[in-house]
């Protein structure tokens, strides 16, 4: 309990407002680790990180193996230890606190699961571990069998279940406990994808019943736009953006962040008195400063008819078509560009490979992010 | 000629010969002790067909005759045959089990080496490693040579035949036998378990107790089994390490055929370890029947 707890939102005391009523249920202070590789060099796997939940938030590390995304999960159940920096769990600092000891859970990415142990025990572990009560630990172990579907399976051995219903499992024993936060470690990359899906939004929802923090670790980039409330984009050991999916899949701040999420056309431009230059001579209204820049055009922004707000036209050959049933994506062969990637809405007539084709950008569609491609 | 038939064949053709030995040479050379066992000792070795069961008699407590008398020293011997196999296996398991751990971490060329290593001893005779064994416990030997240079004793301590040295002996004679079984259980144990556990709040010893002994008990169990039973019946390790004084029950089977030329009476000591080793393995053969079907 903090002073600032017995004041309603909004009003605290004058000088104390920048500072939140409440612990945030995960914060992390400037991470750094390194780990010696086995050719004596060292590679930085977190090269100063911070990252703080406001609130129970469903929040995703997203990156390329080898981001360092892994290494920042294990510092948080205390697998890992950090050369610098500082893990604050519920606003209390838990960088030197033992695994066992944190108020954390994780889903381990092959689940983990205790072969030798039932169902039921496998679930209730950190309660029997805890010394409780036989009784309560079965009415819990019930209860969060329940939540996640496998309702009476209490006896079933380990090696009976499918893979779906062992990931199941691992989500019941990592929140039997009451975590303040769980931690998920790339948990749906064994299941097939309909599986994958239904487990992502079931996740979800489970996230906000609980009302717990969830960090979840993927490299999956459309896993983390469907689930997530902010992502956070890891690259060489560093937070590229963190934002929510729609702010960092509309308006990346650098390329990576561009490139790592969705498919995304780069196209180099000059900037100068309020508008930015294509190298084909179109050009289009911006607030930026002069200098050299990079516009991101998503594929589905652009369209065969002119939109009202039209910004650049581009044309070109169509190389290649692929039909997805909701869309056609279309390779673009441009003599300025190169090749554009347009996904347009199935049902418009299309022209057939090798013909001629104009495709229309709103200027609605068009970011700008001040960086050049090397 | 039909499938089924053509299987059968097939069957009989590879398992026949095996077969066929075993019954020759394994049971037989049993169902000849059983029978032995229950035969009168003729009176320059070899039997007289005349039924006798005081041969048990003599171990169990019923024979009251002139010659053949009940005698507690028996059953004292197996006693403490069994005590000194059990503490040989207790003696292997602390031995192999953090050494087990140790090696299935290794980098698997290193890890090859390591077990190439365990398995090494079996390279050179049994006899000649025991005779080592002399040259290191005897009171001029190695050990108290080195610990009275030391100043840690001033006068040699008696290792050579003591219970100490057959434990020692036989521990060093069946660790392989220990080992192996004991890594192949532990190799494939789980790590991301034993983080699972520590994660879910268990300290080292409650993930030890909990997770790793129970997914390692298999071989822990099998390790057990193999090194006890030979161990229980073992004669060269007492007989070199243990001299005169410690006697085991497999000295005095030996002595009783080769010395004692009593071959009903070494026969039913012989059937008196089977049924001991025997029993035991029913016993761990139901317990691992329970743990599968849990």
């Amino acid at each position: 309990m903090t002073p600032f707890d017995t004041y309603p939102a909004g009003v605290f005391p004058a000088g104390l407002q920048d500072r939140t009523p409440m612990s945030s249920p995960l914060e992390i202070l400037d991470a750094r680790k390194s780990f010696r590789t086995p050719e004596g060099g060292t590679m930085t796997a977190l090269d100063g990180i911070s990252l703080k939940l406001a609130s129970a938030e469903f929040v995703t590390l997203l990156g390329p193996s080898g981001c360092g995304k892994t290494t920042l999960l294990r510092t948080i159940s205390g697998f890992e230890t950090l050369d610098a920096g500082e893990v604050l769990i519920d606003g209390t600092a838990v960088t030197q606190m033992p695994a066992h000891r944190r108020p954390v859970n994780t889903v381990f990415q092959r689940y983990a699961l205790f072969g030798h142990m039932s169902v039921a025990r496998n679930v209730g572990y950190a309660l029997e571990i805890a010394g409780r009560d036989k009784r309560e630990i079965r009415a819990r172990v019930g209860e969060m069998l329940e939540l996640v579907g496998l309702a009476g399976m209490e006896k079933r051995a380990i090696q009976q279940l499918s893979g779906g219903q062992q990931q199941r499992v691992a989500l019941a024993r990592a929140l039997a406990a009451k975590p303040k936060l769980l931690l998920l470690d790339e948990p749906l990359s064994a299941l097939d994808k309909n599986l994958r899906q239904k487990m992502q939004q079931e996740l979800k929802a489970l996230q906000r019943e609980l009302g717990i923090g969830f960090i979840f670790v993927t490299h999956d980039q459309e896993e983390a736009l469907t689930m997530s409330d902010r992502i956070a984009v890891l690259a060489h050991g560093q937070i590229q953006q963190i934002g929510a999916p729609t702010e960092l899949y509309q308006t990346p701040a650098n390329l990576f962040t561009a490139d790592f999420l969705g498919e995304s056309n780069l196209l180099p431009v000059k900037v100068a008195a309020g508008r930015a230059g294509l190298c084909d001579g179109q050009s289009f209204a911006t607030a930026r400063p002069a200098g050299e820049a990079t516009l991101l055009l998503r594929p589905e922004a652009l369209s065969v008819t002119p939109p009202e707000d039209h910004a650049l036209s581009f044309t070109g050959t169509i190389r290649e078509t692929y039909y997805t049933g909701t869309d056609h994506q279309i390779a673009l062969e441009t003599p300025a560009h190169g090749t554009i990637h347009a996904l347009l809405r199935s049902g418009s007539a299309l022209p057939g490979l090798g013909a001629e084709m104009t495709l229309h950008a709103p200027a609605q569609g068009l970011h700008l992010i001040d960086e050049v491609a090397a | 000629m039909s499938l089924a038939r053509r299987k059968l064949l097939q069957l009989i053709g590879l398992l026949g010969a095996p077969t066929v030995f075993l019954l020759v040479f394994f049971f037989g050379p049993l169902l000849i002790m059983l029978v032995y066992s229950l035969l009168t000792p003729g009176l320059y070795g070899g039997v007289d067909w005349i039924f006798s069961h005081l041969n048990y008699g003599r171990i169990l407590g019923w024979a009251d005759t002139r010659y053949e008398k009940f005698d507690p020293v028996y059953i004292a011997i197996f006693l403490r045959s069994l005590k000194l196999a059990a503490l040989t296996v207790v003696a292997s398991l602390a031995v192999c089990y953090p050494a087990a751990f140790w090696i299935s971490r290794m980098r698997p060329g290193m890890r090859d080496f390591a077990i190439f290593l365990v398995t090494l001893p079996f390279f050179v005779s049994l006899i000649v490693r025991l005779f080592a064994w002399v040259l290191i416990l005897r009171p001029t030997g190695f050990l108290n040579q080195g610990l009275m240079g030391l100043g840690l004793t001033g006068a040699p301590i008696e290792f050579l035949y003591t219970d100490f040295a057959v434990i020692l002996g036989m521990t060093y004679v069946f660790i392989p036998f220990m080992f192996l079984p004991l890594y192949g259980s532990i190799e494939k144990l789980d790590l991301a378990q034993i983080e699972a556990s520590s994660d879910l709040g268990a300290t080292r010893f409650q993930t030890f107790r909990k997770v790793i002994l129970p997914a390692t008990l298999p071989g822990i169990v099998g390790g057990s089994v193999i090194t006890f039973i030979p161990a229980l019946g073992n004669f060269i390790v007492p007989s070199v390490l243990g001299g005169a004084k410690v006697l085991m029950i497999g000295n005095l089977i030996e002595q009783q055929f080769l010395s004692a030329r009593n071959w009903p009476f070494g026969s039913a000591l012989a059937m008196l370890v089977m049924s001991a080793v025997l029993i035991l393995l029913i016993a761990q053969f139901r317990l691992a029947k329970k743990e599968a079907q849990s």
